[in-house]
């Protein structure tokens, strides 16, 4: 746990403080990310975690523990730490690189080479092609990977990450972001996290503190911040388009809703009457292999009646309308826009246990937004 | 021009004046580098950067001195002979290493040091194993013109007595005997291009192969 206990940063021949009077407690094992627009104090603060900038006044702890009581090389051996430009030296090969910081250790040739090898592996580079390599040779989105094994390297229980992912495509950068979370899920680390970017705050935080000239604004998850923001400036902050930001927040299996009716691709002549007797208004299909293969309305049924090979073309121009549980509900809605759907099918891996519609999705966001 | 001149300047003068031209140069360029990069790295610590630029220009202005005014400064100075002629030259010869020492030291990327120290690296070890590497090829380079120029400057020495090239050079003039001059004068410009693809071949080894420009 980090407490910042009335932190005040004043920098010289400025007659704002860069940091006023801050409290702040970031809890163990969260990614607490720092937000504001550029010059709010956000870096400033997390540089004044590991003591790379000293606060003008008040006292910042780590589990309970006064950081300016240790030297510093020793604190920051011990929190990882990976900056938006990155810093690779550029004439240490990638493996060298990772080292470092158990080098600093002394840990044992051994140890530190079989370390190097599992980082490198676990950010998904190519081991015998990433090792030897010198940094210029490799590509933005890499070496971004290489600096977040750097940090990693002794596995300690502190992350310091200042916009680490600003400077890469956004490709590369969705991908960072998600390993990074899965990652989390499994090393539980403490991370604070810088960015400008509201949408990477919401997707990575478990905990959003937004600032503004130096004073934190708002601290809470992001669903606090999405539904309740506490001022105009965080309005502003998030957008007028809060309430689909929000969406990003809930998983497609979150609004689940139990499926009336399966009809088996052979049987489709009676799926009318199926659906009548379940009285539903839509119903799924299932293909001799037992999968999931397309969905059927009470107005496909009217509309073609009898002729069941039209209603089977119908039927299979949705084979592709299916969403995973884990299926953010941006993605399926616009999966439901791209099929002009009232629902779609949620599938756990391969077989179908639910649906979603268009009012589950509104019904969702609509609670969460009262409570 | 006669070839028993020639040979006569090539075959018995000239080995001892190589020599002693050597001596004077690699005495005065070991002696420069012992002194200007450690003022060029003391000069590129944050704390004493004001001093940096104070010192550079004072090293500028002894820059501006032609070298043979300085020779004949330190002959009412300090004598005759080998030893006042190195001093004279290494006024000559501190400039460039001391400014590509510091050019070097603060050209390395903030970015780089900024992560190096927020890793835990000490200051010190920060010097060592990431500054000077990568300011090595800079530093070598000012090594390289500061060479160059003991070399060619090295030839005024003679006038105070301290032999070497230079000395088959001023004999020529005196006496009239242009191979004399020749020997003198080519030998010299062998040595200067010799040392400088030398020190040229080092600095390309020397640099990290990350870093090499290929």
């Amino acid at each position: 746990m980090i407490e910042l206990e009335q932190i005040t940063k004043q920098y010289p021949g400025q007659v704002m403080p860069a940091v006023d009077k801050l409290f702040l407690s970031i809890p163990k094992g969260e990614i607490c990310v720092l937000v504001g627009p550029s010059g709010c104090g956000k870096s400033t603060i997390l540089r004044m975690i590991n003591r790379m900038i000293e606060p003008t006044s008040g006292i910042v702890k780590i589990n309970g523990e006064d950081v300016t009581r240790t030297d510093p090389d020793q604190l920051r051996m011990g929190i990882g730490y990976v900056i938006q430009q990155i810093g690779l030296l550029p004439h240490r090969t990638i493996a060298e690189n990772i080292a470092i910081v158990p080098r600093l250790y002394k840990w044992p040739k051994e140890k530190i080479k079989k370390r190097v090898d599992e980082l490198i592996v676990m950010m998904g580079l190519d081991l015998e092609k990433t090792r030897g390599k010198y940094p210029s040779q490799l590509s933005g989105g890499q070496m971004q990977r290489v600096g977040v094994a750097r940090a990693m390297a002794v596995d300690p229980p502190i992350m310091l990450m200042d916009e680490p992912f600003g400077a890469v495509d956004p490709i590369a950068r969705t991908h960072l972001q998600d390993e990074l979370l899965r990652l989390q899920k499994e090393i539980k680390k403490t991370i604070v996290f810088v960015t400008h970017d509201i949408n990477e705050a919401i997707k990575m935080g478990d905990r959003i503190a937004i600032f503004n000239a130096g004073k934190l604004v708002q601290f809470g998850t992001p669903e606090e911040i999405l539904t309740n923001p506490i001022n105009e400036f965080v309005e502003d902050f998030i957008g007028r388009d809060r309430v689909v930001k929000k969406l990003n927040l809930y998983l497609a299996g979150d609004a689940m809703e139990p499926i009336g009716c399966v009809v088996k691709e052979i049987e489709l002549q009676n799926a009318a009457q199926k659906m009548k007797d379940a009285g539903v208004e839509v119903a799924f299909l299932i293909n001799e292999a037992g999968k999931a293969c397309g969905q059927i309305t009470t107005s496909d049924v009217e509309e073609f009646g009898k002729d069941i090979e039209g209603l089977r073309k119908r039927v299979l121009r949705t084979e592709k309308a299916f969403v995973q549980t884990t299926t953010p509900f941006p993605d399926a809605l616009s999966l439901l826009l791209e099929y002009d759907a009232d629902y779609l099918g949620i599938l756990k891996g391969e077989e179908l246990c639910g649906m979603l519609s268009f009012k589950g999705i509104r019904k969702h966001v609509y609670r969460k937004e009262d409570e | 021009m006669s070839w028993e001149n020639f040979r006569f300047a090539l075959f018995e003068k000239a080995p001892e004046a190589l020599l002693e031209h050597s001596m004077i140069v690699v005495i005065t360029i070991t002696i420069a580098i012992l002194i200007s990069v450690p003022l060029g790295v003391f000069l590129s610590r944050p704390k004493f950067k004001k001093f940096g630029l104070v010192t550079l220009n004072i090293l500028n202005l002894l820059q501006a001195v032609p070298g043979i005014a300085v020779i004949a400064l330190a002959l009412p100075i300090l004598g005759l002979g080998m030893k006042p002629a190195i001093v004279a030259l290494l006024f000559q010869s501190l400039l460039p290493i001391v400014r590509n020492t510091i050019a070097g030291l603060l050209g390395v990327s903030s970015d780089v040091k900024e992560a190096a120290s927020g890793m835990g690296m000490s200051q010190r070890r920060i010097l060592l194993e990431v500054e000077i590497p990568l300011a090595i090829p800079i530093i070598l380079s000012g090594i390289r013109t500061a060479t160059v120029y003991v070399v060619s400057i090295g030839t005024l020495a003679s006038l105070i007595g301290a032999g070497g090239l230079g000395n088959l050079i001023m004999g020529g003039l005196a006496l009239f005997r242009p191979e004399y001059l020749l020997v003198g004068a080519g030998l010299g410009a062998l040595m200067a291009i010799f040392l400088d693809r030398m020190i040229n071949y080092l600095e390309y080894r020397i640099t990290p192969p990350g870093i090499r420009v290929e």
